[in-house]
């Protein structure tokens, strides 16, 4: 997906790629009595990508790890692993070793035996085993505490344990499910860069599953958000963040502002977005269309908006006239919501250390190409019958 | 676990399982209700030989019950709420008698308080008739009432220190906590522990059989109607009632507790401390349990005094002779020693397997094989000998050893204590324990033998202990059973209070309950220090 955005650096890793893909799901629907908990589901993973499931809790991107490993059958549709279709293979040969929200590690083996564990089902020999038990408990940094019982580790270290025991078995694919929500904020970060490091290394496919957007934006190659049992939309961290294609997507990834306004000069790829009296040009994201008129919505991180003292304008920038409602200082950056039009923006600050808090009147800055347009999902009532 | 259909062995040792459950759960269960036939059944009830052991055994069970539950209760509270002393004294004490058979209070009752009796003839010279509704009353009461304390105190346990602490926090005074928290949260639970108690009162044989006399309860109709008349369809018919009985205040139970019916006897306080009571109900508790404690050992005093005296009560001389007789006629003791620690084996290892098929499982039906293996809790032990009796007492399968017969009905009458305990430590294992071996290539056999069996540790040693207690202490189980070359001790002991030889009796019910501690400790050391029991009944 090279659409010349600066940060979407990831390799090629879209759905269309299906021929060369890893895993592919095809139209994958699995029913808990009425309820679809998910819903022909589709997407395929390359070879050697960090592929992220990534939506809030009930979205169906568990279940669909969980069918991938075999845990749950699908109702309809097909699991493809490596061109081979493998919806009628047992979870057990499957190949695809996974790491637990619990970690789900064995409390009654040691450290060693935990690791071992796979090697030893797979009937790998004493000597050959202790050796790559070894070698796997270095390599996620657990050397010298192989000895040691589950429950005498600290959390990250049980997590660690959790993914060696998991690469120990050389899987296809390796699953993991929210591995790090039961580690606090800092561990979760450091433990985060090393996941990475360690896909990098070992250019294994991973597929993730996470509720944290901050997680699943720092370590993909691709993202796809879930929500209610269907794929909201599937791409680069860098669109998941910045071009959101739905409203659902643009609030649940980070903050945002989005706001009601009326589609003008609709000329191609680029149209005029009204609101107020302000109209802001934007650049229609591909595939996307509107209509002369139609009501959409302006979505704009909060980072991507400025504050100046009132009546201030800069070349290039859109200004509204607004006052501070309130604000909080969260550290490194300093949150406003501005009253403009009796409607509220967010807009972050950052560095709030370095300059003066506003209050009162002030100038909301807002650069045209960092905003983006969201076309409302027409209500089911008004679908076109087939 | 992944679908049966993907792992053929799994598929086949449901099959098993499956087939042994209905072979030697259902059918002879099947068997015993359908001896009689129609005309057998119509005879049967417009004779109306059953109504006065029915009504018998209804108002027995229902003043026994009572009795033994109020004790329970008191007991049950002194140990759990107050802090009076010599706790680890009276929970010994308790525990004692769930060890022996209940029908041994009877027989302390009658060396007690018999026509010939040492307290009624040899200190106040009386001769009483102690046979019928009194008798039984008050042997029920002292037999089971241990059994009642064990099932209340695991309930008042479980209550949670915190939310009687907040409550004494907020100004409630004790009786207030324990009157509008502790009681309303532990109602279910008490309620489930009266009908267990309900049930084993209404399946005691032992007891009723040595004193009722002409008081005759289900049981005691069942067993005489066989012994007496040959009658083995009639028999069938008062144990077919005995079994509605037991199965109404059976499925009563489990609705009120879901099922659970072990407690774990484990000796290890509660990390929370409970709020205080007042001095006086603690003094008031303490002679409450002593008094219990002092007629328990009253009971097993006699029994060993009996055991080692020449003619007990009228010749105190002290001898050796009973224990002698013993250890010339231990082949019933052998026996039950072996087919005890056969039948505890199997039935944990079955009983766990079990669980793990209908716990782990996917497939239909699942409901109705955990069913049928938490049924033969329901069952009478009469019921379930006779169903034995019948069904395999078939001239074809006379080269099966009545010993492996009695083995087998104490695998399967037991199942339940273990099954139970299996599935519940089953549901502490979060199943991504299961999924996290699946997923290293282990298949669903592999992963129940490598992680789970070691996991389940507790839950094989519930099964194990309370098999095997129950196997040592069970007499109506084996009465339609045993032959004799595969007697066991309940049996030889019945036999010999029968002929009135109370130094054997007495010395081989010492014999039994010592066999019984011992491996029990042997047992304990073996597991860490943690027995678990089901209550065992007779």
């Amino acid at each position: 997906m090279a659409d010349g955005q600066p940060g979407s650096s990831a390799p090629e890793v879209l759905p269309g790629a299906a021929e060369t893909a890893h895993l592919r799901v095809d139209n994958v629907t699995k029913r808990f009595g009425a309820a679809k908990a998910v819903d022909n589901v589709s997407f395929a993973i390359p070879r050697g990508a960090f592929a992220t499931l990534l939506g809030p809790s009930g979205c169906g991107k568990t279940t669909t790890l969980r069918m991938i490993a075999g845990f749950y059958d699908p109702d309809e549709g097909d699991i493809v692993l490596s061109g081979k279709r493998i919806n009628q293979l047992p979870a057990h040969r499957r190949g695809t070793a996974m790491v637990f929200q619990d970690y789900a590690l064995f409390p009654h083996m040691t450290v060693k035996d935990n690791v071992g564990y796979g090697l030893r089902v797979a009937g790998v020999a004493g000597k050959e085993r202790e050796r790559r038990v070894a070698e796997t408990l270095e390599f996620v940094g657990l050397g010298g505490l192989g000895h040691r019982w589950p429950n005498q580790l600290s959390g990250g270290q049980q997590q660690r344990v959790a993914v060696g025991r998991a690469l120990v078995v050389r899987p296809q694919i390796l699953l993991l499910d929210e591995p790090l929500s039961n580690l606090d904020a800092k561990l979760r970060e450091s433990l985060r860069w090393e996941m990475r490091e360690l896909q990098q290394q070992l250019r294994m496919t991973f597929i993730y599953v996470t509720h944290d957007q901050d997680e699943a934006l720092s370590l993909s190659d691709w993202i796809a958000v879930m929500n209610q049992g269907r794929v909201e939309q599937a791409g680069t961290p860098w669109e998941i963040y910045y071009r959101p294609r739905t409203e659902f997507l643009a609030d649940f990834v980070g903050a945002v502002n989005l706001v009601p306004a009326i589609a003008r000069d609709v000329r191609g790829a680029t149209a005029v977005l009204a609101f107020g009296g302000a109209r802001v040009p934007v650049g229609l994201p591909p595939g996307v269309s509107v209509r002369e008129d139609q009501e959409v919505r302006l979505s704009v991180r909060p980072e991507s908006l400025w504050l100046a003292s009132a009546g201030a304008t800069a070349q290039g920038m859109i200004s509204l006239a607004g006052t501070v409602a309130r604000r909080a200082f969260l550290g490194d950056i300093m949150r406003y919501w501005i009253n403009v039009d009796g409607r509220e923006w967010i807009v972050d600050q950052a560095d709030p250390g370095a300059g003066v808090a506003f209050e009162g009147s002030v100038s909301l800055m807002l650069r045209p190409e960092r905003a983006h347009v969201i076309v409302p999902a027409p209500a089911p009532a008004e679908l076109p019958s087939p | 676990m992944t679908s049966l259909r993907r792992e053929p062995s799994l598929l086949l040792a449901l099959l098993v399982v499956t087939g042994l459950v209905l072979l030697f759960i259902v059918y002879p269960q099947v068997r015993v209700v359908a001896t009689p036939g129609g005309s057998g059944y119509a005879d049967f009830f417009s004779g109306g030989s059953w109504v006065r052991p029915l009504q018998n055994s209804l108002s027995v069970t229902a003043l026994s019950t009572t009795t033994a539950v109020l004790l329970g209760f008191v007991y049950a509270y002194a140990m759990v709420y107050t802090d009076m002393r010599g706790k680890p004294f009276f929970r010994l004490v308790g525990i004692l008698p769930l060890l022996s058979p209940p029908f041994v209070v009877a027989a302390a009752y009658i060396l007690l308080f018999g026509p010939r009796g040492i307290i009624t003839y040899h200190v106040f010279g009386q001769s009483p008739n102690i046979l019928g509704l009194f008798g039984i009353w008050g042997v029920q009461t002292i037999a089971f009432f241990p059994f009642s304390y064990q099932l209340i105190a695991d309930v008042l346990s479980r209550s949670d220190a915190r939310l009687e602490q907040a409550a004494r926090n907020l100004g409630a005074g004790p009786w207030q906590v324990f009157r509008s928290v502790t009681l309303p949260l532990t109602r279910p639970g008490l309620g489930a522990a009266i009908l267990t108690t309900a049930i084993y009162v209404l399946e005691d044989f032992g007891n009723p059989a040595l004193i009722g006399g002409l008081y005759t309860v289900l049981p005691t109709q069942a067993y005489g109607l066989i012994s007496g008349f040959g009658d083995l369809s009639g028999a069938a018919a008062v144990s077919t009632i005995l079994l509605g009985l037991a199965l109404v205040i059976y499925v009563a139970k489990l609705r009120l507790d879901g099922g659970r019916q072990y407690v774990t006897v484990s000796g290890k306080a509660s990390s929370i401390p409970r709020p205080p009571v007042p001095r006086w109900v603690s003094w008031a508790a303490f002679i409450a349990c002593s008094l219990c404690a002092l007629v328990i050992l009253l009971v097993y005093g006699t029994l060993v005094v009996s055991a080692l005296t020449l003619a007990f009560p009228t010749n105190l001389g002290f001898t050796t002779q009973h224990f002698e007789y013993v250890g010339a006629h231990s082949l019933s003791l052998r026996n039950t020693l072996v087919y005890g620690l056969v039948a505890a084996t199997l039935s944990g290892i079955f009983a766990v397997f079990a669980a793990f098929l209908v716990e782990r499982g996917h497939w239909r039906g699942r409901r109705v094989l955990d069913f049928l293996l938490i049924m033969p809790a329901a069952v009478p032990g009469l019921f379930f000998g006779l169903g034995y009796a019948t069904a395999f007492n078939e001239q074809w399968l006379d080269w099966v050893d009545r010993g492996a017969l009695i083995t087998i009905s104490m695998i399967f009458w037991n199942i339940p204590v273990g099954y139970q305990a299996a599935v519940a430590g089953l549901r502490q294992i979060d199943r991504s324990i299961d999924e996290a071996a699946t997923s290293l290539g282990a298949s669903g056999l592999r992963t129940f033998r490598d992680v789970l069996v070691p996991m389940l540790g507790g839950s094989v040693r519930v099964g194990f202990t309370t098999t095997f207690v129950r196997a040592v202490t069970t007499l109506s189980v084996v009465i339609f059973l045993f032959t004799t070359q595969s007697t066991t001790a309940t049996i030889t002991i019945f036999q010999l209070v029968g002929d009135f030889n109370w130094g054997g009796a007495t010395a081989f019910t010492v014999a039994d309950v010592g066999m019984a501690i011992i491996a029990l400790v042997v047992i304990a050391v073996l597991g860490r220090g943690r027995v678990s029991l089901g209550a065992a009944r007779g």
